[in-house]
């Protein structure tokens, strides 16, 4: 467990790294001067240009601006966005609770109600429900999250006119207690269910495959052998080892997520990160990018560092390895 | 003697939308208390389906199984699964093949082991089940803190002794070794069914062994029932058929013996494969093979023949009541 | 006799596996548009008309037209050629990375193994979208940095495949006295290793291919599509702002990606059939 969880540890650190290396790369790469792509292209401020000079010192040898980068960036620094003249870190934490808020319901319930489909589909495989639910599986999987918002808003916000289609609450109406929780939920109900319905199709096969599988295993026919009833047998053994492979899933979706989440926000105009992706590209604003990017990728390797502890623990066979 | 499990004209077929699989056909014997019996055969020859079918594991949509088995005068062909699961565990158990695969990986030993003496016996408290297994442990000489790991802590010749423990929990009256000790190494093998013959002299049980392996037959049953194609060629005492083979392809089998090792070794002193088991056969099932047969073996199915030292040999070489020569 | 024997084969394998028969026949009928886009299409995409957000089947456009009186029918129609190509392109050059980086560290395991399958795992990590666009914003939007880009992004998970296959073809006994015989590393890998390994690697790369069309209609959706260029993402990215007004712009743009998409998974799922034999489900 420990040695496990030491060399996790270690893909995470690595990853980050490359991250970074990846950003700096990037920026040395971009066509034009690295300071420019960091001023943005508007932007022609000599002591701004000198600022950014002394900061990352472009001129010393490589490997000491890739160590002069590194050391700022650790220090939380990512730069500062050239279109708001404000540190990158303080615009991202402004916007992320509505990305976490948004992306984090969705990927729970994606993961429940995918899981429970997939094991019914397995439990009942061939029958109508598991001919239907497959296909819808293939065709959700195959749309992209944000045509199916728009599709959703046509028909819900345009035709019905039963949800909101955009922002997070009603400013307007300016509601306070319970009456601004339900107009947040209402607000919430399009995004969640778009992004909802694109990640439940992988929870949903790999939740069905992995019953299959289990079902076939030889322990399986020696508890039947056993006489014990079928339900326990489901309930108690097939489950625990079939929702291995969900953890795994849960880790491994999160940067499919994350993409998800930044789409579909633009759809909705959600006050999250996605639109701070939208502004900082038509406005050309790199600091910006990058550090979403940078931030992005670190919360992934986060989670999944964490994931993959979770899996540990479900899982003996790692626990003592 | 007693009898314990009697089989009569038991047929086991697969069937999917294509085509048929005749995997046993008119399986007829008795097994009598205290025996220890050796199925053997190649692979294919119907031996695991059988037992399979006998605790009724198999998927009752594509697989029909007919015919009679009694045991303790219940037919167990005919009962439902609830009635059947009476009867597993502390009637019949069985210990399979790959034991490293016969235990759920994420769960203790003990965990299991409690889940399934609660089938039968609900409200054993945890002391209670632990000294139980802990005792049967000490038969197949394992300590007692392997009744607390996991199964990927054992090796592969722990496992198996953990699944016979096991199969013990509810002193079944019959057991069934479905290839049990086939994927050991022989110096294991040759402890574990030392320890089996010696447990049985202790606990009173009877015992099927299912295997492809002669010797494992010689060195741990008494009676031997050959088995090919899904039928039984020949049964009887180990001592004599082992001495005086019958049956052409026991003649065979018996003459490829020791050099028969691993499921798909090849039979030497007997040429030819398998035959096709979806299609109907007129003849006997082996005179394709047979280096004995006649013109008539092709064209009618040989009758069960009871010989002078209590054997069962179905051949018509011996049907006119035939001395052993 | 052989041959025929073979062709006989590959059709009952094919008709074998509904995914695979129905992936195949949609590629086909992709394709065909592709060849027929001309005559299928009933306007220049190109021509900015002079109807403007019409609707449904009035003045003549079958789909209605956009704000700049395209006609959307025809757009959709030439949309496939963006499509596909942007899904072929971009899975060849992250097959090939795939392949050759995958297939060096499997064949030659160690250190070089140990290194490779750290970055492996490292960049199956990352949000590959969000270095994509970051790249693009930088490099500029033509239809060739997206194919290079989501091309040189995606190789990981073909290089974990040819690695896992690599490094059990190499303890077989023809890789072996392939070796005796003094065959170079090099000679290996390539007539032996890649050739024996690649069919995983195809079926993933044909999965990859959905994700590379996915992900090019969700660079065009955040306004980096190349302006020169018909494609689906795009026309959802300016139907966006009609939504209400002029559905149409978006929907059926987005019901094309929908199924040329499908046809890609359910290819690539029935290539996994046929071609890998471990079975591998689920995608990214």
């Amino acid at each position: 467990m420990k040695r496990f969880v030491l060399r996790r540890v270690f893909t995470g650190i690595l990853t980050i790294i490359i991250v970074f290396a990846l950003n700096f790369v990037v920026i040395k790469m971009a066509p034009g001067d690295p300071i420019t792509t960091l001023m943005g292209k508007e932007n022609n401020s000599p002591e701004l240009r000198a600022a950014l000079e002394e900061k990352y010192g472009f001129d010393k040898p490589l490997p000491v601006q890739f160590a002069n980068y590194l050391k700022t960036a650790v220090k939380g620094d990512l730069g500062t966005s050239i279109i708001y003249n404000r540190p990158v870190s303080d615009m991202i934490a402004e916007k992320v609770g509505a990305t976490v808020l948004l992306g984090l319901v969705a990927a729970v319930l994606a993961a429940l109600i995918g899981t429970v489909m997939g094991i019914l589909a397995a439990r009942h495989e061939g029958s109508a429900y598991d001919v239907i639910a497959s296909g819808a599986s293939y065709t959700f999987n195959s749309m992209p999250a944000f045509w199916l918002g728009l599709m959703l808003i046509i028909l819900f916000s345009s035709l019905l006119g039963w949800f909101p289609s955009f922002g997070l609450s009603d400013t307007r109406a300016g509601y306070t207690g319970m009456a601004y929780i339900v107009d947040v939920l209402r607000h919430m109900f399009l995004p969640v269910l778009t992004l909802t319905l694109v990640l439940l199709p992988q929870y949903f096969r790999i939740a069905k495959s992995s019953v299959l599988q289990v079902m076939n295993e030889d322990f399986i026919t020696t508890l039947r052998a056993t006489g014990m009833s079928e339900k326990k047998i489901f309930n108690k053994y097939i489950f625990r080892n079939a929702i291995l492979p969900t953890v795994t899933i849960f880790g491994i979706s999160m940067a499919y997520l994350i993409t998800g989440v930044t789409l579909i926000e633009i759809v909705f105009a959600w006050p999250g990160m996605g639109r701070l992706v939208m502004t900082a590209i038509t406005q050309r604003d790199y600091p910006t990018l990058m550090g979403i990017y940078l931030i992005m990728s670190i919360s992934v390797a986060v989670v999944m560092l964490i994931v993959d502890i979770v899996y540990a623990m479900l899982d003996p066979r790692i626990r003592y390895e | 003697m007693e009898e314990i499990l009697k089989l009569k004209d038991v047929n086991v077929t697969y069937s999917n939308k294509k085509k048929q699989v005749y995997a046993v056909r008119n399986a007829t014997f008795s097994i009598y208390k205290g025996d220890s019996v050796g199925i053997v055969g190649e692979s294919g020859s119907g031996k695991s389906t059988l037992a399979m079918a006998l605790l009724r594991l198999h998927n009752e949509k594509s697989v029909r199984i007919e015919g009679t088995a009694e045991f303790e005068g219940k037919n167990l062909l005919a009962l439902t699964q609830e009635e059947m699961n009476a009867i597993r565990w502390s009637g019949i158990s069985v210990v399979f093949q790959k034991a490293m695969n016969a235990l759920s990986p994420v769960h203790r030993i003990s965990t299991q082991v409690e889940d399934i003496y609660h089938v039968h016996e609900p409200k054993a408290g945890k002391e209670e089940i632990e000294k139980r297994m802990v005792n049967l442990l000490k038969l197949v000489n394992l300590p007692e803190r392997v009744y607390h790991l996991y199964p990927h802590e054992m090796s592969g010749g722990m496992l198996q002794r953990v699944a016979i423990a096991i199969s013990l929990l509810h002193n079944p009256k019959l057991v069934i070794f479905d290839e049990a000790t086939t994927a050991l190494d022989v110096v294991t093998q040759g402890q574990i069914l030392e320890e089996v013959v010696q447990m049985e002299k202790e606990m009173d049980m009877t015992r099927i062994m299912i295997t492809h392996d002669m010797s494992v037959v010689a060195a741990s049953c008494n009676k031997v029932a050959v088995m090919y194609a899904g039928e039984f060629m020949e049964i009887g005492y180990v001592k004599d058929i082992f001495k005086n083979p019958m049956h052409p392809y026991t003649q065979g089998l018996l003459a490829s013996f020791p050099s028969l090792k691993g499921e798909n070794a090849k039979l030497s002193a007997i040429p030819g494969f398998l035959p096709d088991l979806s299609k109907e056969c007129d003849g006997c099932i082996f005179a394709p093979r047979c280096p004995k047969a006649t013109k008539e073996c092709r064209q009618r199915k040989p009758k069960q023949t009871e010989t002078k030292d209590g054997r069962m040999v179905k051949c018509i070489l011996y049907e006119g009541g035939m001395s052993n020569e | 006799m052989d041959k025929k024997y073979s062709v006989k084969r590959l059709w009952k394998t094919i008709t074998g596996d509904g995914q695979l028969l129905a992936g195949i026949i949609g590629i086909l009928l992709l394709l065909l548009l592709i060849v027929l886009a001309p005559v299928l299409a009933t306007e220049n995409p190109y021509h900015f008309g002079e109807d403007v957000l019409v609707g449904l089947g009035e003045k003549g456009h079958i789909l209605g037209t956009n704000h700049m009186g395209q006609d959307i029918y025809s757009m959709v129609i030439y949309g496939v050629r963006t499509s596909l190509q942007v899904a072929v392109i971009s899975a060849l050059i992250s097959g090939v990375l795939g392949v050759l980086v995958g297939g060096v560290a499997g064949f030659f395991g160690g250190k070089v193994d140990a290194v490779v399958s750290e970055i492996i795992n490292v960049f199956m990590m990352l949000p590959s979208f969000f270095l994509i666009l970051l790249v693009i914003a930088l490099f500029g939007n033509s239809l060739y940095n997206v194919m290079i880009v989501i091309g040189i992004t995606t190789w990981p998970s073909n290089a974990k495949l040819m690695r896992a296959q690599a490094l059990s073809l190499r303890e077989r006994t023809f890789v072996k006295s392939a070796t005796a015989m003094g065959e170079t590393k090099t000679q290996i890998l390539f007539k032996y290793i890649i050739p024996n390994g690649i069919f995983p690697v195809i079926a993933n790369t044909t999965m990859g291919m959905s994700n590379a069309i996915l992900t090019e209609a969700g660079l065009s959706f955040l306004g980096l599509g190349d302006p020169g260029i018909i494609s689906w993402g795009q026309m959802i990215y300016t139907g966006k702002q009609y939504i209400t007004t002029a559905w149409w712009i978006s929907v059926f743009a987005g019901i094309a990606i929908v199924i040329t998409v499908l046809v890609f998974y359910l290819l690539g799922d029935g290539l996994n059939h046929v071609l890998n034999p471990k079975h591998v489900n689920g995608r990214e």
